[in-house]
């Protein structure tokens, strides 16, 4: 079974030129069906309405951190089951433990590459 | 005790012992015994090192010009956005490229598009050191929120005189490129170039 290239990916990060390059990686990936979100927030809200297959989201966000955008996934019954990525700079071992112990599907520390990230979105989809 | 009042107190402290070293040395002049002399002199290098030290931390405290700690923290934030602007204007170009690549052939596309993949790749290093710049303004914000409360208990008089001589000449016009907020746009420039060229 092959991976989903259509499904919706929801890609969250404060800083625009990490949206950009992240969009562009997804693109080069095939996978076009993507929306953003500057913060945890906006992109809760924005999942309120619409799920995502993906999320995609940086760590170190305000008013709502990466951290705890996966908690409110997590807590969510019509979102929980939805992959969670974090791409973080935040590489310290505590975090790790954090995102996982939160329910994280993976962990990527920034600086990363396309390989990288397409391993770690087939990693998250097991058996496609 | 929060931090703001133990300045306060230490600057007290501080304005009770140099009012005692002056005093204390004054009376010892008084008294005019030589044997005194000694211990005069180091009372008064006491009370010059803290007079000097309250006028350093004046100095540091302020300034308009273009070195005080604010300064620095905006030229930093400058730097941020320089490089974010910079990084999105490589990466339109990148797309461009990426979007004439698929009219080529496989072989032209296949290799445009791992050039531009390494593009969007190393644009990251903005984010990162965006990040790093941001971490590194915070902490000058930190110091000169306490070096502020400090140069307060020290007395504003005293900080007011310490502050940094400002530079005069042409020296007085090397002040790098400007925060973008405060900057002259080149319309502006040009405008007041004209009004120049019509007043001569």
């Amino acid at each position: 079974m092959s991976l989903n290239k259509n499904m919706r990916v929801m890609i969250v990060d404060d800083y625009n030129t990490m949206l950009r390059i992240l969009r562009n990686l997804l693109r080069q990936l095939d996978f076009n069906n993507v929306d953003e979100a500057t913060n945890g927030q906006e992109a809760l809200d924005k999942l309120h309405h619409t799920p995502a297959d993906l999320i995609i989201s940086d760590w170190n966000m305000a008013p709502m951190t990466g951290l705890d955008l996966l908690k409110s996934v997590r807590g969510n019954a019509n979102l929980r089951k939805t992959p969670f990525i974090m791409v973080t700079a935040e590489s310290k071992t505590e975090n790790v433990i954090a995102a996982k112990q939160a329910g994280v599907s993976n962990y990527i520390v920034k600086p990363f590459n396309a390989e990288t990230l397409r391993a770690k979105i087939t990693s998250v989809f097991p058996g496609a | 005790m929060t931090a703001a009042s133990n300045d306060s107190v230490v600057g007290l402290q501080i304005d009770r012992a140099q009012d005692y070293l002056d005093r204390l040395i004054r009376e010892l002049h008084a008294l005019g015994d030589e044997k005194k002399q000694p211990l005069v002199t180091v009372l008064e290098y006491l009370a010059h090192h803290i007079r000097v030290t309250r006028e350093e931390i004046g100095a540091l405290k302020l300034g308009d010009g273009g070195d005080s700690l604010t300064s620095t923290a905006d030229e930093l934030e400058e730097v941020v956005a320089e490089t974010a602007r910079a990084a999105n204007e490589i990466m339109e170009a990148a797309e461009v490229v990426e979007a004439v690549a698929a009219g080529t052939d496989p072989q032209t596309r296949n290799a445009l598009q791992a050039a531009t993949t390494r593009i969007y790749e190393a644009s990251a290093f903005q984010d990162i050191t965006g990040q790093r710049i941001t971490k590194v303004v915070r902490a000058f914000q930190h110091i000169e929120m306490r070096i502020e409360a400090l140069a307060q208990a020290c007395g504003e008089a005293l900080s007011q005189s310490g502050s940094r001589e400002a530079s005069k000449g042409d020296a007085a016009l090397l002040n790098g490129p400007q925060l973008s907020r405060t900057a002259a746009t080149q319309s502006e420039i040009d405008s007041l170039f004209e009004s120049l060229d019509t007043a001569s």
